[in-house]
């Protein structure tokens, strides 16, 4: 739906695009949909355990759509981690709570709630408009020459790597992946502090 | 768990016009406890013929993906944080098959943290090195490698060694962590008792082989 609208905007504006990018496909569009409706299950679930596991679903639906908008990096991550790690985690600290039985399957809706995330939908759905087709070659953030056809095109030979985002992360801004990784490793400490243990198994 | 509380009550008179139709509540007991923990920092574990061989048979393909993916990172997707973190989900799947507790006595403590501190002492020294040397944290080609690139090697080291290491024992720590919950002389004292008389093992270990 964003695509075609922005693939409309750009066709509108003249510029030619490869077709085979700018339309949405059966296979995108039943995961755009299976996302949407993922992510209303979560929010709409009256039951926690049945949020976690909608919520790994919703996940692993944005983790195909990355790979069909070719951020296959994106997807390795979000499925790993978001699909897959956290609702682990999420599951093992429910187990820890009581349950609380529910007669309804939904929350009722907070109706002004659901106003605001409309209002703000609504407000970033005019944006598309502007924004450039999936894939456009003429995209601002692929056509410059100074950034990122720059590191695609010089990427091997600076660094010997064939995945620029890898190599991006790694040496590009190494400095910042140091303090992820330094985060991840605080965040085990974090978890024995707060839980009090002593030791992780 | 039949004490439902009070507001809990009046939510279920509000939600009753859409309540779609007459499902029956489950009986308590099944739906109470529902990964299986119990006080006694332990999981009630069932074994499964099914899971037990499906995570046999899976898991060794599974971490041979996540090195694949870490030492791989170089030439196609991927990458140390990706990679670590499918190594990692192979222990959750061993832990799930053959129990957390089971597989906590398998894991030994020091084998955790020794990945998760010695990826970072490892990230750290190949960014300090550099430095050492007059160069930039982490400018790969000041590092002393005799006859491999420094650069291409250098990334590696630090996506393998450094990351994957760090990922991978950070969130198998925080599994098992996780699964414990608090130290027994900490606060749940009170979830110890309530938890105490609910549900049968055999439950338990139906919903635990119902989670992934």
């Amino acid at each position: 739906m964003i695509a075609a609208t922005a693939a409309s905007a750009v066709a509108a504006a003249g510029v030619s695009i490869t077709p085979t990018v700018a339309q949405v496909t059966p296979i995108e569009a039943s995961l755009l949909v299976f996302v949407v409706v993922t992510a209303l299950a979560t929010a709409l679930a009256r039951d926690v355990l049945a949020a976690v596991i909608v919520f790994g679903a919703y996940s692993l639906g944005m983790a195909a759509l990355y790979v069909f908008y070719r951020a296959p990096d994106v997807a390795l991550t979000e499925a790993a981690i978001s699909a897959g790690v956290t609702t682990v985690l999420l599951l093992l600290t429910l187990a820890k709570t009581t349950r609380i039985e529910h007669e309804a399957a939904f929350e009722s809706v907070d109706y002004p709630a659901a106003a605001a995330a409309g209002l703000l939908f609504v407000g970033l759905a005019f944006t598309t408009a502007d924004i450039p087709a999936v894939g456009s070659p003429d995209a601002p953030v692929w056509s410059n020459p100074d950034v990122t056809q720059w590191y695609l095109s010089e990427t091997y030979a600076v660094t010997g790597v064939e995945n620029t985002v890898m190599a991006v992360l790694a040496a590009f801004r190494g400095f910042d992946t140091f303090g992820e990784a330094v985060v991840v490793f605080a965040a085990g400490i974090a978890a024995l502090i707060v839980l009090r243990q002593e030791v992780f198994t | 768990m039949s004490d439902a509380s009070e507001p809990d009550e009046r939510r279920e008179t509000i939600d009753a016009e859409d309540h779609v139709e007459g499902t029956s509540p489950p009986s308590p007991t099944s739906r109470s406890d529902r990964l299986g923990t119990t006080p006694q920092q332990g999981t009630p574990y069932t074994e499964s013929q099914v899971i037990m061989s499906t995570v046999k048979f899976v898991s060794p393909f599974a971490l041979t993906y996540g090195l694949f993916v870490t030492f791989h990172g170089g030439g196609s997707p991927g990458g140390g944080f990706q990679g670590g973190a499918i190594a990692a989900a192979v222990v959750f799947m061993i832990a799930f098959a053959f129990g957390i507790d089971a597989t906590r006595r398998w894991l030994a403590n020091a084998v955790v943290v020794g990945l998760a501190v010695g990826g970072a002492l490892v990230f750290a020294t190949i960014g300090l090195v550099p430095v050492a040397l007059g160069g930039a944290f982490l400018q790969y080609d000041l590092l002393p490698v005799p006859v491999l690139d420094p650069v291409k090697y250098g990334m590696e080291a630090v996506e393998i060694l450094g990351i994957a290491t760090i990922v991978s024992g950070v969130l198998t720590g925080l599994f098992f962590v996780l699964a414990r919950g608090f130290n027994r002389d900490g606060l749940d004292a009170s979830a110890v008792s309530r938890h105490a008389n609910d549900g049968t093992d055999a439950d338990r270990g139906a919903h635990e082989r119902g989670e992934p």
